[in-house]
């Protein structure tokens, strides 16, 4: 599959401050996820992708060219930044229609793709409201709805979940999935949280201090484990001893319990202990490693956690 | 025939409910038309944002309050002139020495000043303070683009705010002539005059203004700032040129910031405005005068250019 965008050996440094340190990496059609921490350099990279910083050595070329050199090429780009960018005395109509011309599309055009975009971020009933009455979760969408207006063939989405609550959040990260698997648009999706990454992303990149730390396809992190999950109704801790007693490696989870196991005999261990302890089963199935695990935070560092994947 | 009529009814209720199909989303394949529509984009809005078009009443209201005032001192000065032609005799308004195009700068000069201060702060201060900027400068488009479209808007608002009341008082001396053929044909030259002198004053006070407009968020700021400076230098250094006195008051004087344009209006019609008569640097050669005023134009453009021109989001 051929790199949306790919970044070679690109280092930034401001006045000694190294923000970048030889990173490289690629993104390909998706959903790829930047991950770290704020001052890990992502804001960084989006800022030398784009084309508005240049960088102290290496090379990131988009959609085959680097955009300082060829700033048409930011026609075909689309940019949520994470702090506020929206003017409150103007309506979403109104601007986004200026957004689309300001990427080239003429003003016909900028018209008819403003509206249809908002339809599709959900705010066609509020598109001739001015901004400055809207919800942080409205102002998102308008955010991610003028990075779409112009039909950019990847977006670069900085934190776009910042400020939101949880119901926004959910709201907007459907959108982000709905972005790339019904509008078929490719997304660079830059965050500190790994759930929102976890959940959306084909792929992660993960950045500490300037340098790549882990890279790869999410389910990879995230790949079913040996570890079987069971929650019981009544009698737990009956059940836990039943276990033991058939040699099985247990581990208490508070609601629910852990057993380790690589074969089928563990779920007939499982089953026995169950008719001995008499306690009904609620839920049983193999569990997934979150993102979380492998990243876990040591004050405000990342730590990786043993089975992370180097890359 | 019964049942005709029930079909009839059926698909005139048929034709008349519709149904709304979500084609989902479309990929755009019309035109691209890169950098230029960009700056052209970036021109039209400012355009719509100095004279509040496309805005609510209030964005209106200032812009066109001060565009009306001076096309009323222009249409004043030639309902003047032409009613006493009519009561005292043809070229009586001449003689009396009624104001005409030399003064009417002089007269409409602060007008246009505070104008430029208040409406200048609106192209550029909201779009640093709401983040705005960050999105013009991710799409096909530099911050030299951006500054330069911004700047022609604001030139071509000025320039009709310049021009707009000399023309009205042209037409209105002409029209009011016993003769317009022969008023036009002994008064043409005032059109390049005028013209040339609009565009002096329009281009100074608007690079000014924008220029102070580029270093603060805060349109208040920017606009007291403005008219402070020029409410200030005008006393401060009419006070001190005139204690000083011989070179170094004239040189002062040349720091009245009113003025600056209004020398060159001087030099353009070939005679001394009521605002530029006392003041110490009318007596320099034309030459000078005319050089500070493109110092003093050209030095905020390139500081503003320079400014903008390596802004990053």
């Amino acid at each position: 599959m051929e790199a949306l965008l790919s970044v070679e050996n690109l280092t930034k440094e401001y006045k000694g401050v190294v923000a970048l340190n030889n990173v490289s990496f690629e993104v390909s059609d998706g959903i790829t996820g930047i991950l770290g921490e704020n001052g890990a350099g992502k804001s960084t990279a989006i800022k030398i992708v784009l084309g508005l910083l240049q960088p102290t050595s290496g090379s990131a070329k988009i959609l085959g060219v680097t955009a300082s050199e060829n700033i048409d090429i930011r026609s075909r780009l689309g940019y949520m930044p994470e702090h506020d960018c929206l003017p409150s005395n103007v309506t979403a109509a109104e601007f986004l229609t200026h957004m689309a011309e300001l990427s080239g599309l003429p003003p016909s055009h900028a018209r008819s793709r403003a509206a249809d975009t908002l339809r599709h971020a959900g705010l066609f009933e509020e598109r001739y409201r001015a901004m400055g009455g809207y919800s942080t979760g409205m102002k998102q969408r308008v955010k991610l709805a003028q990075a779409l207006v112009h039909d950019p063939a990847i977006v670069l989405l900085d934190e776009p979940t910042a400020g939101l609550d949880p119901a926004g959040r959910e709201e907007m990260l459907d959108l982000v999935r709905k972005t790339h698997r019904e509008f078929g648009i490719s997304i660079l999706f830059s965050s500190h949280l790994m759930a929102d990454v976890e959940r959306t992303c084909d792929r992660i990149i993960v950045l500490r201090g300037g340098q790549v730390i882990q890279s790869g396809e999410v389910k990879s992190f995230t790949e079913e484990t040996e570890t079987v999950y069971i929650e019981v109704d009544t009698n737990k801790d009956s059940f836990i001893v039943a276990l033991e007693q058939r040699s099985v490696a247990v581990t208490d989870a508070g609601l629910g319990i852990y057993v380790e196991g690589s074969d089928e005999s563990v779920y007939d261990h499982v089953r026995d202990a169950l008719v001995e302890a008499e306690a009904p089963l609620r839920r049983m199935g193999p569990r997934r490693r979150a993102l979380t695990e492998l990243f876990a935070r040591d004050g405000d560092d990342f730590t990786d956690l043993p089975g992370g994947l180097e890359s | 025939m019964t049942s005709s009529k029930n079909t009839s009814s059926t698909a005139s209720v048929q034709a008349r409910e519709g149904t709304v199909f979500d084609i989902g989303y479309q990929h755009y394949d019309g035109p691209r038309e890169g950098r230029n529509r960009a700056r052209l984009s970036v021109f039209k809005d400012g355009l719509k944002i100095s004279l509040g078009l496309g805005r609510g009443v209030r964005a209106k209201i200032l812009p066109w309050l001060f565009i009306g005032s001076l096309m009323l001192v222009g249409a004043g000065l030639a309902m003047a002139a032409i009613t006493i032609d009519r009561i005292a005799g043809e070229g009586t308004a001449h003689t009396v020495g009624l104001p005409t195009h030399s003064d009417y700068y002089g007269i409409a000069s602060i007008i246009m000043f505070i104008f430029a201060a208040i409406s200048a702060p609106e192209l550029l201060c909201p779009d640093r303070r709401d983040g705005v900027i960050n999105l013009y400068l991710v799409r096909p488009l530099t911050g030299s683009d951006y500054i330069v479209s911004r700047w022609l808007a604001f030139m071509s608002v000025m320039l009709l705010i310049a021009w707009l009341p000399q023309i009205i008082l042209m037409a209105g001396l002409t029209l009011g002539a016993s003769d317009p053929a022969d008023y036009l044909k002994d008064n043409w030259l005032d059109i390049p005059k005028f013209l040339g002198a609009g565009a002096a004053i329009a281009t100074y006070s608007g690079t000014i203004a924008l220029l102070v407009s580029g270093f603060t968020t805060r349109r208040a700021y920017a606009s007291v700032f403005m008219v402070g400076l020029f409410t200030v230098s005008a006393p401060f250094t009419f006070g001190l040129a005139q204690e000083l006195g011989g070179t170094a008051g004239k040189w002062l004087s040349m720091f009245n910031l009113s003025n600056i344009p209004m020398h060159v209006n001087d030099a353009i019609f070939g005679t001394t405005s009521g605002v530029t008569m006392d003041a110490p640097a009318s007596a320099f050669d034309t030459w000078i005068l005319v050089s500070w005023f493109f110092l003093w134009t050209l030095g905020p453009a390139a500081l503003l250019w320079f400014r903008y021109r390596k802004l990053t989001p």
